[in-house]
């Protein structure tokens, strides 16, 4: 069994700065890290090999230096990494990045399972994972919580989406975004971590990529959305005021208040 | 309490900041010493809510001369009863003391009111972008001011070292309600007796802190945190004095029984990393480069797989960072209701297997479990007295005195950073000699020449 495990690299949201007046994330404030949700769709892909067996090729888009997110994925259960890097890459939304994935998923050849993240941290859009599997034509179930069973042929999952629980199989090949309660993703052994260090990331451009991808569907000539801005909003604090005297001013401007935050309708 | 207490401080800080009804009060009169050895508290109290240090000056004055006892409280996160007033007081809460003052980035200095939080210190230098203070003692409830009578330590002492090797001055209201300035931003200063120090440590009992002057550190860009595990525990103890005789200090060393982590994890929701093995070696380390990083870390691993560690793990992530410490602080808190006796000896670093020999003869004969885990790279390991059915089990009384021997008699001492109390007072003969508890007693009376301040703590 070939599984293929998409991994993006992102800012430590937990230490990343927003340049509120630009409306730009300032990348340059934190150090960067493999997308969360991209961890446990490699654990779940390492779980399978660990059981069943199978390669787990970890896959991403992004500059030269997501080549450590890849090395890191080594050093946590992945088989090789494959990086898609091409200067016409750059400004790729959601459509054009999984354009590109599926065409580097086409190089790879044969596969059985792809796993991806439910969405990344830093875009927040969710779709890559599903437009992968469309460009690839293949079936895919997002927001598994469970993997019930595995064979060759065919997967068995269980996903918790709008107030129901559903156990739903599927054929391979096909692609399973997980959510965070699917696993814990294990942390890397040390040795491990020193040997993927030196681990060699191909790195696959347009050049590579040429008879799967048209150059025109790649970057930001082949993205059908644009982002004009970003505002970050401004953080909320907690404000107070205390009545003494007349109380019953104060219950009318109280309600007043509520009314005016909206916090309740008086009809 | 007389009602013309109740006036006379009202009239110093305002109607709304003394609380005399019981149920307001008794949410000030406990800390978190284990309920089996807590001190029972008196309920006949009066909370007041200072503004600032000259307010607290007058209420000092005024229970000097009218004899009333005073009891100061910072978050009530000590586990020795420090707090905990015996006798009806007057419990000078803290809380609205709550100012950072200022960030000295040119002396590494941070000045702060004794009633900021653990938590806000925290908030502060995580946005800071290039000095943090070190010392964690763990609830991020503790106040400043806590935390320097108490001399707080935690698991990020090892480097470092506790709350004593961080303060460089302070403000302190007398018990006679004269302020006094000791220290200042200084790296040295050879001006007669140190009361800074002397205040360091003193439990609430000389004087009442209202302002320190903290020292900072620059801050590493890289920092991991290693989990290694090994089958037996002294295996785990003995590489401890190996990693610091290499000259590798990191900000952290915990000894971890995986049985604690386990249900700390569980009680969590989380899962603790570590598989292999029955115990953890936990290091937090940091450096300036990511390179330094990993050789601090490769030495460390391969010391201990010379001695017999089965799998060592690295987090570098801050989420997966977090996790373990979170994890960590959360162990005791997870086993508490069991516990009568969390000890809180220690010895020093190169004999520490002595200690943990020592601790497992007495286990058996005492026929007990004593689970431990704590700080073993500066010596000072929790040793747990469990409850047998709910309660003390017998000779519990026989068991830690034993351990207390057994920790002077290599060098150590009954109370590492939890203090004397008033839980451990009457251990303390086992530790000084009739004259050092003398010289003591003359101090508190130099401070206190009524004994009107928190009456029974650390030496009686």
């Amino acid at each position: 069994m070939r599984i293929i495990a998409l991994i993006k690299q992102v800012p430590d949201m937990e230490k990343v700065k927003f340049d509120r007046e630009k409306g730009v994330v300032d990348r340059k404030s934190a150090g960067t890290e493999i997308n969360p949700f991209d961890l446990n769709a490699l654990e779940a892909a390492v779980q399978i090999k660990e059981n069943i067996g199978a390669e787990v090729i970890a896959i991403s888009m992004g500059p030269q230096s997501a080549d450590s997110a890849l090395r890191e994925a080594i050093s946590r259960g992945a088989d090789r990494g494959i990086l898609l890097s091409d200067r016409k890459f750059g400004g790729s939304d959601v459509k054009a990045t999984a354009y590109t994935i599926a065409a580097g998923i086409k190089q790879i050849g044969k596969f059985d399972l792809i796993f991806a993240g439910i969405q990344t941290v830093d875009g927040d859009t969710g779709q890559v994972g599903s437009e992968v599997a469309e460009f690839l034509d293949i079936p895919h179930i997002c927001f598994v919580e469970k993997i019930n069973e595995v064979d060759d042929d065919s997967i068995t999952v269980t996903t918790d989406i709008w107030d129901g629980i559903f156990i739903e199989k599927m054929k391979l090949p096909g692609l399973i975004t997980v959510t965070k309660d699917i696993n814990s993703p294990r942390l890397p052994a040390f040795k491990d971590k020193m040997s993927a260090r030196k681990a060699d990331i191909p790195v696959w451009g347009l050049d590579i990529l040429k008879d799967y991808l048209d150059e025109n569907g790649t970057g930001l000539k082949g993205s059908a959305t644009m982002v004009k801005k970003i505002e970050v909003p401004a953080a909320v604090h907690r404000e107070g005021k205390l009545w003494r005297d007349n109380l019953d001013t104060a219950v009318d401007e109280f309600i007043d208040i509520m009314i005016e935050n909206k916090v309740m309708e008086v009809k | 309490m007389d009602i013309k207490i109740i006036a006379k401080l009202k009239e110093i800080v305002g109607n709304d900041w003394v609380i005399d009804d019981i149920d307001n009060v008794s949410s000030y009169i406990k800390d978190e010493t284990e309920h089996a050895i807590a001190p029972v508290p008196c309920y006949d109290c009066l909370v007041v809510k200072p503004a600032n240090t000259l307010e607290i000056s007058e209420i000092m004055k005024y229970a000097n001369a009218e004899n009333v006892t005073v009891v100061a409280r910072g978050g009530g996160t000590g586990c020795a009863g420090a707090v905990v007033p015996i006798k009806p007081s007057i419990i000078l809460s803290m809380e609205r003391l709550n100012k950072i003052i200022e960030v000295d980035d040119n002396n590494m200095m941070v000045e702060c009111e004794s009633g900021v939080t653990l938590c806000d210190l925290e908030e502060r230098f995580k946005k800071h972008e290039s000095l943090f203070f070190p010392v964690h003692p763990g609830d991020e409830g503790a106040q400043v001011g806590g935390m320097v009578v108490q001399n707080a330590g935690g698991v990020r002492a090892v480097r470092h070292g506790v709350m004593r090797n961080q303060i460089k001055g302070l403000e302190v209201v007398l018990p006679t309600g004269e302020i006094i300035k000791t220290g200042g931003r200084l790296m040295k200063d050879n001006t007669g007796y140190d009361l800074t120090h002397l205040m360091i440590g003193s439990e609430g009992t000389l004087g009442i802190v209202t302002k320190a002057i903290l020292k900072l550190y620059p801050k590493s860009k890289y920092t991991g945190s290693l989990l290694v595990s090994f089958n037996d525990k002294k295996s785990a103890v003995e590489v401890v004095p190996m990693i610091l005789r290499k000259g590798i200090t990191p900000l952290a060393i915990e000894y971890l029984e995986r049985d604690f982590m386990l249900k700390s994890a569980k009680d969590l929701g989380l899962e603790w990393p570590a598989k292999k093995g029955i115990v953890d070696l936990y290091f937090i380390l940091d450096q300036p480069k990511e390179e330094d990083l990993y050789e601090v870390s490769s030495k460390i691993v391969q010391i201990c797989e010379e001695n017999g560690a089965v799998d060592s793990l690295i987090a570098e992530t801050t989420k997966e960072q977090r996790t373990i410490l979170e994890i960590r602080s959360h162990g005791y808190p997870s086993v508490k209701a069991n516990v009568v006796d969390i000890l809180d000896v220690a010895v020093p670093v190169g004999n520490i297997i002595q200690y943990m020999n020592g601790i497992e003869d007495l286990s058996k004969k005492y026929n007990v479990k004593m689970p431990s885990f704590g700080h073993v790279g500066d010596g000072n390991i929790h040793s747990f007295i469990m409850t047998e059915n709910g309660e003390k089990p017998e000779g519990y009384s026989e068991l830690s005195d034993e351990i207390f021997k057994l920790a002077i008699s290599i060098g150590g001492t009954i109370t590492a950073e939890h203090g004397v109390g008033k839980i451990r007072n009457n251990s303390l003969k086992l530790q000084y000699s009739d004259k050092h508890l003398e010289i003591l007693r003359g101090i508190k009376k130099v401070f206190d020449p009524n004994n009107i301040l928190n009456p029974g703590t650390g030496i009686s």
